[in-house]
C-alpha cells in the first residue's frame, strides 16, 4: 500500500513539470500585453516600457521560464503584476476559502445525494424513485449561475434567511455551498441508487436476508458498505471539480476565493498570480486523485495494485 | 434620590441615543475592489473611489466643474507664466499625527514625479521641472513651459499629497498601509472582498456624519442590486439599465443617476481608406441613430453626444449632434464614390463600458440600412488595447469603440492627447492617426494662455473642426446609475465616476 502511494507521488511529478511548462507558455502566447493593461488605456510609451522592465516581461522567453522556475524551486512564484503582492501570501489568503466552500458542498451533496440514492434504489420504480430521478436530473442540467442568482433573489432579497453575499459566518456559506453542490449531489443520488441496485441483486444480500435480517440493517450494514466503492470514486473526482468549478459560484457569491482570483488574474494579464493558481489547482487534482486511489483500496481490500 | 436615578436613567438613554447615531456605517458595493490604495499609482475607478475618502489633493474639483483650494489655500502664477506659488492650509495632520508642510508635500510630488517609478499619471504634471520650498507653508512649482491646466491637473486624485516618511516605513507594502489627510483612515482590506475605514478625529475640516465606511467587491451585478435591496449595502454603483426599473419600484431605494466626464465614441482610422474621405465619415454619423440607442439599449440613461467632450468639462460648447438622416448618409456615400456601400470591420469591446457590445451591434445594423456591411471583432480587453495602440503601418483595425474621461475637468486632457498630431499612437493616445494643423495649433495655443475666456473661444473652436471633420462616430456620454438606500444624505457621486461619502450621514 505504501509503496503504491509513493509510486503514485513519483508519477505524478512529470505531469507537474508538464502543468508548469504548458500554464507558463500559455498565459504568454494568449495575445494582450500586461504591462499595458496594467498601465491603462492611455499611458505613455515609456511607462510601459518601465514597467515591462520592472516584471522582467522584456527578457527573452526561455529566460523569463528559467527565473520561473529556479524561483519556484524556492517556494517563490513572484509578485503579481497587478498588486505588486507575493504571489504566494494571494494563494494562501485564497485558496482556503475554496477549499472551504468545496467541503460545504460536498458535504451537502452526500448529505442529501446518499440517503435520496439508498431511498430511490429500495422504492425502485416508484414515484419516490421518479421523484428523486427527476430531481437529480434537473440539478445536474440547471446552470450553477442562473440557481445561484434565483437562490439570492428568493432567500436572502425576499425571505431575508441569509446573507446576498461575501464570507464570514456560518450562514455566509449556506446558499454558496448548496448552489455549488447541487450538481454534484444529483451525481451522488444516481451513483449511489445504481450502485446499491446492483448490489441488493447479489447473492450475499439474499443470504443476508434468508437468516431472517432485518431490511434495514440489511441494506446500511451488507448493502451500503460494498455499494460505497464506486461512490467513493465519484466524491473524489467531484470535490476536484468543485475546487475548480467554484469560479462561477464565487463570482454569483463574492466568495473570495481562488477561482475569482483566476478569473480577475486572467483578465488583468496578470502571469504570475495566474501561474500560481492554475498549478495549485492542478497539483491539488493531482492529489486529490491519489488520495481517492489510496482510499479505495482501504474501504475494498479485494483491490490490490501490483 | 428619584430625581437622582431618572437623571441617570435620562442621561444613560441620551448617552446611548448619542453613541447609536454616532457609531453609523455606510456600506458601498464596488464593481471590483481596489487594485492599490497608493494613490499615486491608482487608474482605476474603484481604487480612486477608495483612496478619495483618505487622501487629498491640493485643489479640489468640485462636482459642478469649479477648482478649489482643498489642502491648499490659493495659488499665483508669475508673471512670465511659469512659476505657480502655492500656500497651504497650516491644520493639515496625517491619520499617524504627522503635520503637513512645503517639505512633506514636496516630497509627495518629487515620489509622484520620480520617472523610476512609473506612475501611470505623472505625464499630468510632467511639465514640473523644480518644486522648492518657500517656508513651512508655501512652495513653488516652476514648469518648462506654460500650462494652462496646471491647477486643473493638480485636482486629479493621483496628484494627492502622501506622506514621504510612511512610503520610507512600508516600503513594497505602502499601497495597503494607507496614511493620508483625508476625513477616514484606514482600517483593514481584505483583498478581493471588503475594505474598512474609520472616521479621523483629528481630520482639518467637516467631520463625516458616520463613524465607520465600507467597501465591498462584487463583480456581479445582480448580486450587487441584491445587496442594496436587502440592505446589506447602502450603495451599489453601475447599476444595469434593466435593473433601474425594479429598483425605484422598491421604496426603499432609488437609482440616481448622474452624468459622468466619459465620453464613449467610435474613432476612424484616418489613415485607412475608406475612412480617409470626411464624406464617408459623415455619411457614417449620419447613419446611426444615436437617439434610439439612447433609449432603447440604456433606458434613456445616456446623452447623446453634441461635442467630442461632455458637459461639465471647461471648454465644453455644444456643436450640434449629427441628426440621424439615413438618406443623407447614402448620398454622401455616392458622392464619394460608395454608390453601393462598402464592407469594414467594427472592434468593440464587450463588457468594458456600459452595453458595449450591445451599442456596436444596434450601430451595425444601422450601417446595414445604409450599405455600410461592418463586421463586428471583439477582443478580450488587453489584447484590443494591444491591437489599437499600433502605429499605421501595423495598425489593421479600421474603426473601434472606446471611451474616454477628462477626469481633470479641462478640455485640454480630453483633446489633446486624442486629437494632437503629436500624440499618434504608440506615442500618445490618438488612435484614430486625426490630423489637422489647425486644430494643433489651437489646442497648443489653448495650453499655453492663462486667459480663461479665450481658452473657451479656442476649444469652441477646435470642437466645431471635429464635428466638421466628423473626427469620430459620436456616440454618448455616459451617466452614473447608482443605486442609493433611503436614509442616506449627502452622498456626492462625482462626474469623475468616484462616490464619494466624505459628508454623507445615514439615518
Amino acid at each position: 500500500m505504501f509503496q503504491y502511494a509513493l509510486r503514485r507521488v513519483l508519477i505524478s511529478i512529470p505531469t507537474v513539470f508538464g502543468v508548469i511548462l504548458i500554464v507558463f507558455l500559455m498565459v504568454r502566447l494568449a495575445p494582450g500585453d500586461p504591462a499595458m493593461r496594467l498601465a491603462g488605456e492611455f499611458a505613455p510609451p515609456e511607462t510601459i516600457e518601465r514597467i515591462r522592465e520592472r516584471f522582467g516581461l522584456n527578457r527573452p522567453m526561455h529566460e523569463q521560464f528559467g527565473i520561473f522556475v529556479v524561483n519556484l524551486a524556492q517556494g517563490d512564484l513572484g509578485r503579481s503584476t497587478r498588486t505588486n503582492r507575493p504571489v504566494m501570501q494571494d494563494l494562501r489568503q485564497f485558496f482556503p476559502n475554496t477549499i472551504e466552500l468545496a467541503l460545504g458542498a460536498i458535504t451537502v451533496s452526500l448529505l442529501i445525494g446518499i440517503p435520496a440514492g439508498i431511498v430511490a434504489a429500495m422504492r425502485q420504480n416508484t414515484w419516490a424513485d421518479l421523484v428523486i430521478m427527476m430531481g437529480s436530473l434537473i440539478g445536474v442540467s440547471m446552470p450553477v449561475f442562473w440557481f445561484g442568482l434565483l437562490a439570492i433573489l428568493y432567500f436572502s432579497v425576499q425571505l431575508g434567511w441569509f446573507p446576498v453575499a461575501g464570507r464570514g459566518t456560518f450562514s455566509h456559506l449556506v446558499l454558496p455551498a448548496v448552489t455549488l453542490g447541487v450538481s454534484s449531489m444529483a451525481i451522488v443520488a444516481r451513483m449511489t441508487r445504481s450502485s446499491m441496485l446492483e448490489v441488493l441483486s447479489q447473492d450475499y444480500i439474499r443470504t443476508a436476508r434468508a437468516k431472517g435480517l432485518m431490511d434495514k440493517s440489511v441494506v446500511l450494514k451488507h448493502a451500503f458498505r460494498n455499494a460505497l466503492v464506486p461512490v467513493v470514486t465519484i466524491i473524489g473526482l467531484q470535490f476536484g471539480q468543485l475546487m475548480a468549478g467554484a469560479v462561477l459560484t464565487e463570482r454569483v457569491f463574492t466568495w473570495p476565493g481562488i477561482g475569482r482570483l483566476l478569473v480577475d488574474s486572467i483578465d488583468a494579464r496578470d502571469y504570475p498570480v495566474v501561474q500560481g493558481a492554475v498549478l495549485l489547482i492542478a497539483v491539488s487534482f493531482i492529489v486529490i486523485n491519489i488520495v481517492v486511489d489510496v482510499v479505495y483500496a482501504v474501504i475494498d481490500p479485494r483491490i490490490r495494485y501490483d | 434620590m428619584f430625581h437622582r436615578s431618572i437623571r441617570t436613567a435620562l442621561a444613560l438613554v441620551m448617552a446611548l441615543t448619542l453613541t447609536w447615531s454616532l457609531a453609523q456605517t455606510i456600506t458601498i458595493a464596488q464593481g471590483t475592489d481596489a487594485v492599490s490604495l497608493d494613490p499615486h499609482d491608482v487608474t482605476d475607478s474603484p481604487s480612486a473611489t477608495v483612496v478619495s475618502h483618505m487622501y487629498e489633493t491640493l485643489f479640489d474639483l468640485t462636482p459642478e466643474g469649479d477648482i478649489v483650494p482643498y489642502l491648499a489655500t490659493g495659488a499665483d502664477l508669475s508673471s512670465d507664466g511659469l512659476t505657480w506659488t502655492v500656500t497651504l492650509r497650516e491644520d493639515v495632520v496625517f491619520h499617524d499625527g504627522t503635520p503637513m508642510t512645503a517639505e512633506v508635500v514636496k516630497g509627495s510630488m518629487d515620489r509622484f514625479l520620480d520617472p523610476d517609478n512609473a506612475f501611470t499619471f505623472r505625464f499630468l504634471l510632467s511639465r514640473v521641472t523644480s518644486i522648492d520650498v518657500v517656508d513651512d507653508y508655501t512652495l513653488t512649482f516652476t514648469l518648462s513651459d506654460q500650462f494652462a491646466p496646471f491647477l486643473a491637473h493638480l485636482t486629479h486624485n493621483t496628484t494627492a499629497i502622501v506622506l514621504p516618511a510612511a512610503v520610507e516605513e512600508f516600503g513594497e507594502a505602502f499601497n495597503e498601509n494607507p496614511v493620508g489627510t483625508g476625513p477616514f483612515s484606514f482600517v483593514s482590506w481584505d483583498r478581493g472582498s471588503r475594505i474598512d475605514l474609520e472616521r479621523f478625529d483629528g481630520y482639518w475640516g467637516e467631520q463625516p456624519g458616520i463613524s465607520d465606511l465600507v467597501f465591498l467587491a462584487v463583480p456581479e451585478n445582480t448580486t450587487r442590486m441584491a445587496l442594496v435591496e436587502s440592505g446589506e449595502a447602502d450603495v451599489a454603483v453601475r447599476v444595469p439599465p434593466q435593473d433601474i426599473a425594479r429598483l425605484n419600484a422598491n421604496p426603499n431605494i432609488t437609482v440616481e443617476n448622474v452624468s459622468s466626464l466619459r465620453t464613449i465614441y467610435i474613432y476612424f482610422n484616418h489613415t485607412m481608406e475608406p475612412f480617409t474621405d470626411r464624406r464617408v465619415r459623415q455619411a457614417v454619423n449620419y447613419a446611426v441613430n444615436k437617439d434610439e440607442i439612447a433609449e432603447f439599449i440604456f433606458g434613456g440613461a445616456v446623452r447623446p453626444s453634441d461635442a467630442a467632450i461632455a458637459p461639465g468639462i471647461f471648454g465644453y460648447t455644444s456643436v450640434g449632434p449629427y441628426e440621424y438622416d439615413p438618406e443623407r448618409a447614402r448620398a454622401l456615400l455616392a458622392e464619394a464614390g460608395f454608390p453601393d456601400g462598402f464592407s469594414t470591420t467594427l472592434y468593440s469591446p464587450s463588457g468594458r463600458y456600459l452595453q458595449d457590445i450591445q451599442t456596436t451591434e444596434a450601430i451595425q445594423s444601422q450601417l446595414a440600412e445604409v450599405g455600410i456591411n461592418a463586421e463586428i471583432e471583439t477582443l478580450e480587453w488587453s489584447s484590443y488595447l494591444d491591437f489599437t495602440n499600433r502605429p499605421p503601418a501595423d495598425n489593421t483595425v479600421p474603426m473601434a469603440m472606446l471611451g474616454w474621461g477628462t477626469v481633470t475637468g479641462d478640455a485640454d486632457y480630453g483633446l489633446y492627447a486624442l486629437f494632437h498630431t503629436d500624440q499618434h499612437v504608440p506615442a500618445g493616445s490618438n488612435r484614430s492617426f486625426y490630423s489637422n494643423a489647425l486644430v494643433d495649433q489651437l489646442l497648443d495655443d489653448a495650453r499655453s494662455t492663462a486667459d480663461d475666456s479665450l481658452r473657451e473661444q479656442l476649444y469652441a473652436d477646435v470642437l466645431q473642426l471635429l464635428h466638421t471633420d466628423a473626427a469620430w462616430l459620436f456616440l454618448h456620454s455616459e451617466t452614473q446609475l447608482v443605486a442609493v438606500r433611503d436614509g442616506i444624505e449627502g452622498l456626492v457621486i462625482h462626474p469623475t465616476e468616484r462616490v464619494l461619502a466624505l459628508t454623507a450621514s445615514k439615518n
